[in-house]
């Protein structure tokens, strides 16, 4: 077997905010470790074996790898723009593949389907040409000018409207999205979906924003952020099969799917395999 | 009337679908049950000491268990979904409200320990969450035979409000509901009525609309 | 043997359990299907897989005559080809995005499957009626110890307070079987509600034998 080359990535483990002395218990790509506040103040994730795994605190949760991370975290400089109400959505947990989870959420084609009347609604169901593309220096997976027309856009968004989105995978497990934001056209919000591996079809999902939003009650952000995600949790968990196909001929891509397309790519080219199949079964 | 409402409890949704379904405004209050556990915070706790949502405040009448706001929303505004017009019926229906906090001892623990990372004991609370299906099953299957599609009568009431949602949503803590034929058209009953509304993890009904055609010149 | 070679007829479902303009899972031999009904009352059987995303189609919905996928609404057409792609509306889906199907014949009350050209139509059981279907968590053979009798072409009579209930069989796999429950197509509400008991009791009583069998 090759060696799992996803092993030195940065992947979420929980909550900064819910850190504490007592710690929680959980698993890393089939691996059991623990995550606690240390005494220095410092978030401490331990392995299995007892050995000291990397940590950091970054966008509201701790980050932690299996192996040695030869980078940093990614970075989301938007996040640090003063004025932004920075959302712990909270876990989710799904049965399914961590992969899956990151490639619904690059999808907009089933908003009118799933997120009825919420983030799309039929006749709106066409998928208007975007950008793809893999951008070699950042070796990331970006689509920009996705358009979508949304009855409900965001909850500070009052009835439909055309939104802008920009995609980004930094990362095999995690995703960032750009959307409109009505209250500052100039801006962006910033939406994430940070995965954390736990088994190759199980995940704790990890939805975050930094919004520009003063208006919405905290509580209001944060179910709506829910609200879509559970809507999705019934997909992921009935897609066959569990693992991420990644070659051609078990699932069949059209236009609207070029993200899938070159994120799927992106995977293969880089050995992310944890989570994925690579021979049609 | 103003509801303790966390947008993924399908306690709170039993009472948000009643109300929507009779017509009835409700002011929600949304409450931060998940990740911030604020029905443990000392302003609900108040309210209601057993720590738990969804919470109904009506003037000086504050109800904290979700049958007793089935039965309040129903008495206010459409007495007709009591379903208490012959003893036999009044007594089915309070059969079925009882029968209804199994399901979510069950099926609703089983689900929050999936979805939510709640702790139990998930074998233990699947087995209990099938044999409360095979119930129901069998009692709509009786049902059927005596020509009545709702659980108590041929028409809904607040027994089929307050078992439906736990039911339906039973998948997402691992329990297949592909063995209940009967419970199928059931909840395909339920999820057709007027006034319907889903809550996250049941979708919407797509074919009760027939398939929408964009008027030309519209985007 | 399998149990259904190339050719026969396995009872999936109640024809009654599938209404017009609905989908539901089933099992059949070739494994799990979409079964639908179009709104003109036709019987289908779809393998069980959008082949966009993989999702499950019998979580999806029916319009008219077609079968769509809940997760992008792709929908496709009795004989199993791609019929509409929502995100491209203005595209006329290539032929060679289809479904596998399967040949469904729908009388008497019973939804029946053939993987493979059936020879012949599927049994007929005059004078019964349908019940109920049940899911079985034993095999076929304790499902016989706790009737005390032998099933004889798939079918079980099962005697009870000297009235007879008709157990039609299909197994799914060795521990579980599908049993829709039949009755005299005379009985009334009452017969059929305690055929409904017995069905139910004969159930725990295979399950009781198929669990002290593993437990052995």
């Amino acid at each position: 077997m090759t060696r799992n080359t996803m092993i030195d990535g940065w992947y979420p483990v929980g909550l900064a905010s819910q850190l504490d002395a007592h710690g929680r218990r959980t698993a890393l790509m089939g691996e059991p470790i623990a995550v606690r506040r240390g005494e220095d103040g410092n978030a401490k994730v331990t392995g299995g074996n007892g050995r000291d795994l990397p940590a950091c605190i970054r966008y509201g949760h701790v980050w932690s790898s299996l192996g040695d991370p030869q980078k940093p975290l990614f970075a989301i400089p938007e996040a640090d723009q003063p004025g932004r109400r920075l959302v712990d959505v909270g876990v989710v947990r799904v049965r399914c593949s961590p992969l899956r989870a990151v490639e619904n959420f690059l999808d907009i084609a089933h908003f009118p389907f799933v997120h009825t009347d919420i983030l799309g609604a039929e006749p709106h169901t066409e998928v208007q040409n975007y950008k793809v593309e893999i951008r070699e220096d950042e070796d990331e997976v970006w689509a920009t000018q996705v358009k979508f027309y949304q009855p409900q856009a965001a909850k500070s968004a009052e009835g439909g409207i055309t939104t802008e989105y920009m995609y980004r995978v930094p990362a095999p497990t995690c995703s960032v999205l750009y959307k409109t934001c009505p209250p500052r056209p100039a801006e962006w919000d910033v939406i994430t979906l940070f995965v954390q591996p736990l088994a190759e079809d199980l995940c704790d999902v990890w939805p975050w924003m930094a919004l520009f939003d003063d208006e919405t009650p905290m509580t209001d952000l944060i179910h709506f952020q829910q609200t879509i995600f559970v809507q999705d949790r019934s997909i992921l968990e009935n897609q066959i099969p569990t693992l991420l196909p990644l070659d051609p001929g078990m699932e069949i891509p059209t236009r609207a799917d070029l993200t899938s397309v070159a994120y799927r790519r992106w995977l293969k080219r880089h050995g992310y395999t944890y989570g994925a199949q690579l021979v049609a079964q | 009337m103003k509801l303790y409402d966390y947008v993924l409890s399908p306690s709170c949704y039993k009472v948000r679908l009643m109300a929507a379904l009779i017509g009835v405004t409700l002011d929600i209050r949304p409450v931060d049950f998940h990740p911030g556990c604020e029905h443990r915070g000392p302003e609900l706790m108040a309210l209601n000491p057993a720590g738990s949502i969804p919470i109904l405040e009506d003037g000086d009448l504050v109800l904290t268990e979700s049958s007793a706001m089935l039965v309040y929303l129903a008495a206010k505004a459409a007495p007709q979904w009591l379903g208490n017009d012959t003893a036999g019926r009044a007594a089915r229906v309070q059969q079925w409200l009882s029968f209804s906090h199994r399901l979510t001892a069950s099926l609703g623990a089983a689900r929050l320990h999936e979805m939510l990372l709640r702790p139990g004991n998930i074998a233990a609370l699947r087995e209990q969450g099938t044999a409360a299906l095979r119930e129901l099953e069998a009692g709509l299957v009786e049902q059927h035979v005596r020509g009545q599609r709702f659980l108590a009568s041929d028409r809904p009431t607040i027994a089929d409000i307050a078992c439906f949602p736990y039911v339906a949503l039973a998948p997402d803590g691992g329990v297949s509901l592909d063995p209940y034929p009967a419970i199928r058209l059931w909840s395909r009953a339920v999820r057709s009525l007027e006034g319907f509304i889903e809550m996250p993890g049941i979708h919407r009904l797509h074919e009760l609309t027939p398939a929408p055609v964009l008027e030309v010149g519209e985007a | 043997m399998p149990p259904y070679p190339t050719g026969s007829w396995m009872p999936v479902a109640l024809s009654a359990d599938l209404p017009a303009q609905t989908v539901m899972p089933a099992q059949s031999p070739a494994g799990p299907v979409a079964l639908w009904r179009t709104r003109s009352g036709r019987a289908a059987a779809f393998a069980d897989r959008c082949p966009h995303r993989g999702m499950r189609l019998s979580h999806g919905f029916v319009r008219g005559e077609t079968l769509a996928c809940i997760y992008h609404g792709w929908s496709y057409a009795k004989a199993g080809n791609c019929q509409r792609i929502p995100a491209q509306p203005a595209l006329t889906p290539p032929d060679t995005i289809r479904v596998a199907t399967q040949h469904v014949e729908d009388g008497g009350g019973i939804i029946w499957i053939s993987v493979g050209e059936p020879a012949a139509g599927p049994p007929r059981f005059e004078g019964l009626a349908p019940l109920r279907s049940m899911v079985v968590e034993a095999g076929i053979v304790a499902l016989e110890a706790a009737a005390g009798t032998k099933a004889a072409g798939g079918l079980l009579d099962y005697t009870y307070d000297d009235r007879t209930v008709w157990l039609l069989l299909a197994p799914d796999g060795q521990a579980r079987t599908l049993m829709h429950v039949l009755v005299n197509e005379d009985s009334n509400p009452d017969e059929r509600i305690d055929a409904s008991r017995a069905a139910e009791a004969l159930r725990r009583a295979a399950e009781d034998i198929a669990r002290a069998g593993i437990a052995r």
